[in-house]
């Protein structure tokens, strides 16, 4: 005589136990998926396919996402928009950024002047946290922090950015296929 | 006949240099067995690609993209780089045992293709008269290998998936075993190409007369192989891989391989016996017309779709259902399943009984004849059909009925139900 009470099943829940309906849901679900995913060929994230196919397709990324610094140069002359003000490296908290300038003569209205122009460029992105409290000190709106995200190296060395590399961008391999 | 000459002309080639005999019981068998080796072996390597592509689907994936178009490739450079991996022994392992292992899980599983009737005519290695016997004891070998596997590895977890898989192994051989009888009732060989033949001149399936007998065959086989929702032996989640946990390198994949070997057997045992092999309504019309290798081949077809889709039943079963605890699994095996066998087998035997009896009857003919399997006329046909799906219920309702106590598999009620027996009244019931 058991105390404890189980549920008894009506006679609806014994004929979906006897024909198996719960298993036979389940295995439709997976069949609707599989087919599902059979007929949405061009595997667009969304229809049949929920993943992204990442090195062939691009994926979005927030609207705010800081990534690569990069060094914008002015479209028309393309000379460097820096100043070499160092406001960036003095901004920089984690201090990841040197600002190497050197001081050319010029005449200006006839008269001999120096200005401060800028040598050498180091970012070091292994140190870089991406606040882009740099991007915000930069007065004429030079260092960026761009969108692009693929920033491994094979070494340390490799996470120090030049000037040449800050103004070109870093090459990456781009798959097609 | 265009489309396979080269045959004809390689016989006649052979007939120059070799004897007459020599020609037909050895160069003629060797032929065979290499082109099946290798088919089975690249059936196999795709298996494991179909495997991944179709779990891949069902989860909403592409699985496999990079290696080739749609990743067709994989299963080459998955096998080259299983290849070149380090062949690693355990230092307190037993050597030989560790050594061997995969060998005769290998060999078991590749032995039972020698009998299995691809086809009509030369795409059979070997139409031996026990072949069925064969192919359950030699696949039952298999469990050998895995407790090989498990004890010489010296580890805990592949200790436990070896005696797992020996206990889960066991148990299901006997449902195996007993669920095949009632198809062999209307075959009346166990040859296997006989049974093909059987269905072929009564053109029928026996999964029509024996839908309980298959459904036994495909879930007891699922467990033979120790495959999902039956995978306890390798349960990931548990013992790490089971019984090939210190296996890596060729010797793993050798175990791989061998596990969808296996799977393929049962798949092809399951479309023989069940399915009608290679024979399919209307192919025999090639024959007829003079086409021999051509018929040959689409009946291979024939053969390989039919065993494909059971083999796509088994991926699909693995990606949709839990895996099963393991009083569940002993459960199945022991209360529902060989239960179930030996009710279809005196259900089986009382249709033929019937069948039998009513030969004559009143003018009803049933059977046609006895030489080749058993040829049922129409009425003969409906009968057994009736009698088939009726053994589903009846199976059904006598099984709930044995098991009323263990229907929920709910081990921790039942234990308290036990203990609650005989409470003194009035007093407060503890569990």
């Amino acid at each position: 005589m058991p105390l404890v009470k189980t549920p008894k099943a009506s006679f609806a829940q014994k004929l979906k136990r006897f024909f198996f309906v719960d298993l036979i849901k389940g295995m439709g679900l997976t069949l609707k998926y599989n087919l599902g995913a059979i007929i949405d060929k061009d595997a667009v994230a969304g229809k049949g396919i929920y993943t992204e196919q990442y090195p062939k397709v691009r994926p979005d990324v927030a609207p705010r996402f800081h990534g690569a610094p990069r060094l914008n140069m002015d479209p028309e002359t393309h000379d460097t928009l820096c100043i070499a003000c160092n406001l960036c490296a003095i901004a920089c908290p984690e201090d990841c950024i040197d600002v190497i300038a050197m001081d050319v003569e010029i005449v200006v209205a006839g008269k001999p002047r120096r200005k401060k122009v800028l040598d050498e460029f180091i970012f070091d992105t292994s140190r870089c946290m991406f606040c882009a409290l740099c991007q915000e000190a930069c007065p004429t709106s030079c260092l960026e922090l761009t969108q692009d995200f693929e920033l491994a190296t094979y070494s340390r060395a490799g996470f120090v950015w030049n000037r040449e590399m800050l103004e070109q961008g870093r090459e990456t391999v781009k798959y097609t296929s | 006949m265009l489309l396979l000459a080269p045959v004809d002309v390689l016989n006649d080639l052979l007939l120059r240099f070799f004897s007459d005999e020599t020609v037909k019981y050895f160069i003629w068998p060797l032929i065979q067995i290499g082109l099946v080796v290798t088919l089975v072996a690249l059936w196999v390597a795709y298996a494991t690609y179909l495997e991944r592509k179709i779990s891949a689907f069902i989860q909403a994936r592409l699985g496999p993209m990079r290696v080739g178009p749609w990743g067709l490739l994989q299963p080459i450079a998955d096998g080259l780089k299983l290849l070149t991996k380090e062949d690693f022994i355990p230092e307190k392992a037993d050597r030989w045992i560790f050594f061997f292992a995969p060998y005769i899980a290998v060999a078991s599983a590749f032995i039972v293709f020698s009998v299995i009737p691809f086809g009509p005519d030369w795409a059979v290695i070997a139409d031996v008269n026990i072949g069925l016997l064969l192919v359950l004891a030699v696949s039952s070998v298999g469990v050998l290998a895995l407790i090989l596997a498990g004890w010489s590895s010296n580890s805990k977890y592949a200790l436990l998936g070896g005696l797992r898989s020996s206990a889960q192994m066991v148990s299901y051989e006997v449902a195996m075993g007993l669920s095949l009888i009632g198809a062999l009732m209307f075959a009346r060989t166990l040859s296997l190409s006989g049974i093909v033949g059987a269905q072929g001149s009564d053109s029928i399936w026996y999964i029509l007369y024996q839908p309980a007998g298959f459904l036994m065959f495909l879930i007891s086989g699922i467990a033979e192989n120790n495959r999902a929702p039956f995978d306890l032996p390798e349960a990931e989640s548990e013992l790490v891989a089971g019984f090939h946990t210190e296996y890596s390198g060729m010797r793993w994949s050798l175990f791989f391989m061998a596990e969808y070997a296996a799977m393929v057997v049962v798949t092809a045992v399951a479309t023989t016996v069940y399915l009608g092999g290679w024979y399919f309504p209307f192919v025999y019309r090639l024959e007829e017309s003079g086409y021999h290798n051509l018929y040959v081949l689409v009946s291979v077809l024939v053969f390989l779709v039919k065993a494909s889709i059971i083999l796509y039943i088994y991926f699909w079963l693995r990606w949709t259902l839990p895996r099963f605890r393991y009083d569940q699994l002993m459960d199945i095996g022991w209360k529902w399943l060989i239960p179930s066998a030996l009710i279809n087998i005196v259900l089986s035997a009382f249709a033929v009984f019937v069948l039998q009896a009513l030969n004559g009857w009143r003018g009803i003919q049933t059977i046609e004849g006895l030489d080749r399997g058993m040829n049922l006329t129409a009425t003969g046909k409906g009968i057994m059909i009736a009698f088939g799906l009726a053994g589903l219920f009846i199976t059904g309702v006598l099984l709930a009925r044995i098991n009323w106590r263990s229907r929920d598999f709910n081990l921790k009620t039942q234990r308290r139900n036990i203990r609650l027996v005989n409470v003194p009244k009035g007093k407060p019931a503890r569990a």
